[in-house]
């Protein structure tokens, strides 16, 4: 039964061979993109920042930015529903703004007009916008890279 | 002095580690290093995480931080005295020819790229959002999540109610950097993928006989896709390949107890079983399918009780976990409705989309390669054995993938399809070092003897 052995052991190597034939360019391109940045405290969400906003040392900046605003209030942020990015930046603003009560808000379109009108403004301390376009009547903007926005309450109640 | 900190986190953590595995193995005649320093890191992370979560409702910052390095260091010397008075010795295992000595270089060049890759990628959107927020709250609040992180309702998005098994392993990294730097923690994650590999290694050559045949594994195990060089791998700080790394172990022990009737097998069974709940939640899933195969095999061996009272921890950390969320009034959420026969009965259609999806995924070469074609050649060897031991191993693989599936059928997104195709390539994740096991044991053949590897 020797020719049994053969037969299992060419079948194994075959499978194994088509295996990595498949994988090893997929596997090897990710293990040569990207390089290794600096050993920076916050070096993921700076990152993302940088990417989606454009903005350098963001975590920095945007805590600042919410550092400003106060100690009370919560922030409303304003993101496009099934869009990745938004979210994503929407849910950004969630980690760096704590220990600040945050509520993401989806919004269908690009404008917020009817969902802002609701906003009780004493307890708001702001509202951000990632990457959703604040009416045109809402003053005192803060732009925060090229994606996000963030309005100071007192200025924003209409 | 941020490098400096993370010496000492990880070597607390091995510390931890290694003095527990000692307790376990002491009375052997000799004690793997490779096991011992896989166990150790699987063991130190929950030990300290569960030191956190535990010490950290009573005491905070420094004090916490002093009781948690004192408790590694108690396992440490206790470990330490207990081989010393068994006199069992160190054992590092030596490659035997020319093709173990090349595949165990390929293993540790592989190790070493993937610490490196770790370094170069950022944090992946669970990995930031779900885990490492945890950590990083924890931190600013002196080493306990604040109790208003869980009724924060701005905050659902990070899953408040996810256990706490990495997020904690993360902060003891933050504790003693003094910072929460997103760089070097990441150091875990390939720390985790480098147990797993040498544990599949272990486990292979030990359950075949065959060292070469367990080398030759660990070393395919990286090009899979999914765990090297995709979302939810090991470069972007998700715990899947955690999870899998202990599930991969609490199976391969409990093979291996079976093989043996060694108590040693069932106590660390029961160890690393009882972490998978405190690593991710669908842990509850994969600990329920080893509780389960762990009876049927204990029932033929006739060791029940040794079996019975090995689920004791897993259940009385499920049971802590639940009483905890309860206690910091979580705000009630689920990706989930609540299981009944009504919505089992309404949405049962769900199960032809469902399983379409699921072999779309397995398909998916660009994440698997054709890693599930020879993992189903492998269950297929392993069944037509007709060997217990063999067939539970397959079932060990097949049954999470069902479950994990069925679940959709109780999902409450408005699409349980999104649901699913976000989701299911992470959870296929669970059990493919376990796949590797079966292809490795499918790949042996059927008459074989232990190997002390």
């Amino acid at each position: 039964m020797r020719w049994l052995l053969y037969l299992h052991f060419s079948l194994w190597l075959a499978l194994f061979a088509v295996f990595i034939w498949i994988s090893a360019p997929i596997v090897g391109s990710a293990v040569v993109e990207n390089r290794i940045g600096p050993a920076e405290t916050n070096c993921s969400v700076d990152t993302y920042l940088r990417g989606l906003t454009g903005i350098e040392h963001g975590s920095e900046k945007l805590s600042e930015a919410f550092r400003d605003l106060g100690k009370e209030g919560r922030l409303i942020v304003f993101v496009r529903n099934e869009n990745d990015q938004s979210e994503f930046l929407g849910m950004m603003i969630g980690y760096l703004s704590w220990p600040r009560e945050v509520q993401i808000v989806k919004v269908p379109g690009e404008t917020v007009d009817k969902e802002l009108a609701n906003i009780q403004p004493g307890a708001v301390a702001g509202v951000v916008f990632c990457s959703v376009n604040p009416p045109a009547w809402l003053q005192n903007r803060v732009r925060l890279g090229s994606s996000i926005v963030l309005v100071p309450v007192t200025q924003a109640a209409p | 002095m941020i490098v400096l900190g993370l010496i000492a986190a990880l070597f607390t953590i091995f510390i931890a580690g290694f003095g527990i595995t000692i307790l376990v193995f002491a009375r052997a005649d000799r004690i793997n290093v490779i096991e011992c320093a896989c166990l150790g890191w699987l063991f130190g992370c929950g030990t300290i995480s569960l030191f956190l979560w535990v010490c950290g409702t009573f005491c905070s910052g420094l004090l916490l931080q002093a009781i948690v390095a004192l408790g590694c260091l108690v396992f440490g010397i206790l470990g330490w005295r207990a081989k010393r008075e068994s006199k069992a010795k160190f054992d590092l295992p030596k490659p035997a020819n020319v093709a173990e000595w090349i595949l165990g270089g390929i293993i540790a060049i592989q190790i070493a790229i993937l610490i490196f890759v770790s370094f170069k990628h950022t944090l992946g959107w669970d990995g930031l959002f779900n885990w490492e927020l945890k950590a990083r709250y924890a931190f600013q609040n002196g080493g306990t999540i604040p109790a208003a992180y869980y009724s924060s309702a701005g905050r659902a998005f990070s899953h408040p109610e996810y256990p706490l098994g990495i997020p904690f392993t993360e902060l003891w990294l933050y504790l003693w950097m003094g910072e929460p730097n997103q760089f070097w923690v990441k150091i875990i994650f390939p720390l985790f993928y480098a147990a797993c590999a040498l544990l599949l290694a272990m486990f292979v050559s030990r359950l075949s006989g065959k060292r070469w045949l367990g080398l030759l594994t660990a070393a395919l195990l990286p090009f899979v896709p999914s765990i090297s060089a995709s979302p939810g791998g090991t470069v972007v700080g998700y715990v899947d390949v955690p999870l899998s790394v202990f599930y991969l172990a609490a199976l391969g022990y409990l093979l291996l107890w079976f093989r043996t009737d060694d108590s040693r097998f069932i106590i660390v069974f029961a160890a690393c079983s009882a972490l998978l709940p405190w690593i991710k939640s669908e842990g509850i899933i994969l600990w329920a399918v080893l509780v389960l195969l762990g009876f049927v095999l204990g029932l033929v061996k006739r060791r029940l009780v040794q079996l019975v009272a090995s689920i004791a921890p897993g259940l009385i950390l499920i049971f802590a976990w639940r009483v905890y969320l309860r206690v910091v009034h979580l705000l009630p959420q689920s990706d989930f409705v609540r299981p009944s026969f009504s919505t089992l009965g309404n949405n049962l259609g769900r199960l032809g989309d469902i399983f379409a999806i699921l072999f779309a995924e397995l398909s998916q070469t660009f994440q698997w390669s054709i890693f599930w074609l020879i993992a189903a050649i492998g269950l297929i060897y392993l069944v037509a054995s007709r060997k217990l031991e063999r067939i539970a191993l397959a079932s060990a693989v097949v049954i999470p993938i069902l479950l994990y599936s069925l679940t959709y059928v109780f999902s409450s997104w408005p699409s349980y399809t999104a649901h699913m195709t976000s989701s299911v390539p992470r959870l296929l994740l669970h059990v493919m070092p376990a796949g590797w096991l079966a292809i490795g044991l499918a790949l042996s053949g059927a008459k074989r003897e232990i190997q002390t590897l």
